[in-house]
């Protein structure tokens, strides 16, 4: 044991010599988080500077209105512009045109208005105005998304109630289609949308949008959907996007390490230290060990750096559920330590190893959904992502970070995870008995 | 002190060694000389345990040798053929992890890498990294990393491979410093200059097999002449060289004549002859017989092209 831990200095000692490793395990994948979280300005709900600009404007005096005001004033998501310069450079307050101007010239991409009536038109209605820019498609439904979700997650009564109404005058009719076709226009009703963006789906189809059709025009009903999901899990999680990006890039590059420090076998073998090594009194098996040990102990330490640097950068929620995310997170790193020995045990070199590595971990990522969720993908991709440690890495850290997930719910996880790890470390020990790389 | 008998190791395409038997004797500095391939670097492997032989015994100090047995490696010191060292790490950490696996006190580790620098003169560079180390500094802090637990057998696999001539001689006399001290030495090499110099006995290895095996004398002696006799090829020499051939058989090499004395030879004949026909003794030198020619005379071949 004494000599395995010796062994294990002595590979951090080298890992620490060499800088380049060093910035690759750690730099480089917080320097991309970062970029990352730059580009999708959302995840950081923090920073000022990528919040959500609206332009907004509230006519009614009803205190929902003012609450949902004050809600969206305060929230991370969004920055409300509620005034606009004139040519001398004076601040004037919007109305209800110079508002829809603002957006027109680009200002911003959206504008909410409440109107004064937002509250007269029905017994429990409330009317909304969005007004947006079709050219910026994208940001207008992250907007619409957040916007939703703001003011549901807040103001959850609201919707709530409404429905609760409409349902009970309906519930006594037999017609499933009837309740559906009051749901559609309930939700038309408290979101009065521009005909323009939303030129009224096909009842049957809002049905369907749970199912994951995610056209342009049909965000709106599907953010609403989804909204219900987050509901359902019980938790307001601060960041998700933010939450998957870092999982993902922390996966990818734990593959990368691990594949790389794994492969250093090679050079310790080609520079003749192994041979130094074996001629001392240490057996192959110690060597083996020390290599598993320590590998597994780099990529936890990396992970735990990447989430910390995610906590710090992003508010990503590491602490509350801390002893499972560390649990998942060693399982992944024991995981991936067994993917980089399998390479190294089926390499002849260290080119060998790395070449067949960066496809594996390329391929892995993008269909272990380390990139994008695999719930996008087609229905045969997302079976074969089950057969990867990427899916079931990025799932359990997910279900840890987002549903606040308990042992037990993690436990088949981390069972996969090391069965995986129990399965190929087999095969790659078989393969060193053989003797390519001692 | 190390017993090989009837080893064979067989790599796929080639038979590395074919039923050696050799034994080294305790405090001997002993030679193994052979070209490119002969199996050198197979059969320390195979001392130290790296390897298992296919057929044989290996033993060392009455213990036997195997790919499992880690205690037999506490008397053995290799120093591997290539520069088997963390070129990123300084002279010092290199020192400081191989020294560790040998489970000894940490003082006392301290005291003996700083002895080790201080002998070859690496003591003043201990803190730079090895890959700023020359050829010549490498070989030598390689040589002194398979010595820190102090082995009273040090391995030596051509450890002079690609140095100067000031490195080598460094080399060289530590060596034989470390051999008067009382260590067994097992030198591989195929320059048979040096195992002429260093080594009392030396086994001559070729495609795995142990051609000869004996002190150098001995093995000289074997050889069915004497002495050669080189002569210098000039105006002079080329004119009256039909005057020589009374003395033995004349091979015309390149720069000079080769004279391979005849049965009887007399040197006193030899220089009379020499002085009556005018020919300067400058351009003759005579020469002793070598490993080399040994090498060239079992073999057909010389031991480098
Ligand atoms: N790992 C290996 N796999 C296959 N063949 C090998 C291996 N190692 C050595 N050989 C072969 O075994 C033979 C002996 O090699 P060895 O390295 O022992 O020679 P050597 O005497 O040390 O040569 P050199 O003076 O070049 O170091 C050579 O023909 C070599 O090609
Ligand atoms: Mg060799």
């Amino acid at each position: 044991m004494k000599t395995i831990l010796q062994l294990i200095r002595k590979d951090y000692k080298l890992f620490w010599s060499d800088r380049r490793a060093v910035t690759m395990t750690f730099i480089i994948p917080i320097a991309l988080i970062i970029i990352w979280g730059a580009v999708f300005g959302n995840l950081n709900k923090g920073g000022t500077a990528t919040k959500l600009h609206i332009a907004f404007l509230n006519n009614s005096t009803s205190p929902i209105g003012k609450k949902i005001e004050r809600v969206l004033d305060s929230s991370k998501t969004f920055v409300l512009i509620k005034s606009y310069k004139d040519e001398n450079g004076k601040r004037i307050p919007f109305d209800t045109s110079s508002i829809q101007n603002y957006v027109r010239k680009g200002s911003v991409s959206a504008a909410l208005v409440i109107p004064a009536d937002a509250l007269s038109d029905t017994a429990f209605g409330l009317k909304l105005k969005f007004y947006y820019d079709p050219k910026n498609d994208l940001e207008m439904q992250m907007i619409d998304g957040m916007l939703q979700k703001t003011i549901m997650t807040e103001i959850p009564d609201i919707f709530m109630q409404g429905m609760k109404n409409q349902a009970v005058k309906f519930l006594g009719l037999d017609s499933g289609k009837a309740f559906n076709n009051e749901i559609a226009k309930t939700v038309g009703k408290y979101f009065k949308i521009d005909p323009k963006w939303i030129t009224n789906p096909p009842v049957d189809s809002v049905m369907s949008m749970a199912g994951g059709s995610d056209s342009a025009k049909n965000s709106f009903f599907q953010n609403i959907l989804q909204l219900d999901k987050v509901q359902l899990v019980g938790q307001d999680i601060a960041n998700p996007w933010a939450t998957r990006s870092v999982g993902g890039w922390a996966m990818m590059f734990l593959l990368f390490t691990l594949t790389a420090t794994s492969s250093a076998l090679f050079e310790e073998k080609k520079s003749g230290v192994v041979l130094r090594l074996l001629a001392s009194p240490i057996s192959r098996v110690q060597i083996l060990w020390s290599k598993y040990l320590y590998n597994m102990s780099l990529g936890f330490i990396q992970l735990l750096i990447l989430f910390t640097a995610g906590c710090l950068l992003y508010q990503i929620d590491i602490f509350s559920n801390f002893i499972n995310l560390v649990l998942i997170i060693i399982a992944a790193a024991t995981a991936c330590t067994a993917f980089g020995m399998l390479l190294s045990s089926i390499s002849r070199t260290a080119g060998q190893a790395n070449g067949y590595g960066m496809f594996l971990i390329l391929a892995m990522s993008s269909i272990g959904g380390a990139w994008f969720p695999t719930s996008f993908m087609p229905d045969f991709i997302q079976t074969i992502s089950k057969f990867t440690i990427v899916y079931w890495s990025m799932d359990g850290i997910l279900q840890v970070l987002w549903r606040n997930a308990s042992i037990f719910d993690i436990l088949p996880h981390i069972g996969i995870l090391i069965g995986i790890a129990v399965l190929i470390t087999s095969i790659s020990i078989w393969q060193f008995k053989k003797g390519h790389v001692f | 002190m190390i017993k090989i008998s009837n080893i064979t190791k067989q790599y796929p395409t080639v038979t590395a060694l074919d039923n050696i038997s050799l034994t080294i004797n305790k405090q001997e500095f002993f030679g193994l000389l052979g070209p490119n391939g002969a199996g050198k670097t197979t059969l320390m492997n195979l001392l130290v345990g790296y390897l298992n032989p296919d057929q044989g015994e290996i033993h060392i100090a009455g213990e036997k040798v195997t790919q499992d047995c880690l205690h037999t490696r506490k008397n053995i010191g290799l120093v591997p053929q290539s520069l088997a060292l963390y070129d990123d790490l300084s002279a010092q950490d290199n020192l400081d992890i191989f020294g560790s696996f040998y489970h000894i006190e940490k003082t006392f580790l301290k005291e003996r890498i700083k002895e080790k620098l201080e002998s070859v003169q690496l003591y003043e560079r201990r803190k730079d990294k090895v890959k700023t180390f020359s050829g010549g500094m490498k070989r030598r802090l390689n040589l002194i990393a398979s010595m820190l637990h102090d082995p009273p057998i040090l391995l030596c696999d051509e450890p002079t491979v690609g140095i100067d001539p000031q490195s080598r001689n460094a080399i060289f006399d530590y060596l034989l410093m470390l051999n008067e001290k009382g260590k067994t030495i097992v030198y591989t090499t195929h320059y048979m200059e040096e195992a002429e110099r260093l080594c009392k006995r030396i086994a001559i290895i070729d495609f795995g097999k142990i051609i000869a095996e004996g002190t150098i004398d001995e093995l000289i002696e074997k050889l069915p002449y004497d002495e050669t006799i080189l002569i210098t090829k000039n105006q002079i020499t080329t004119a009256k060289i039909d005057i020589l051939k009374q003395f033995g058989s004349v091979i015309d090499e390149n720069d000079h004549y080769q004279l391979k004395p005849n049965a009887g030879f007399q040197l006193s004949q030899f220089f009379e002859s020499l002085e009556k026909h005018t020919i300067s003794y400058k351009f003759v030198e005579l020469h002793k017989p070598t490993l080399e020619s040994y090498f060239l005379h079992l073999t057909g071949r010389r031991l480098r092209d």
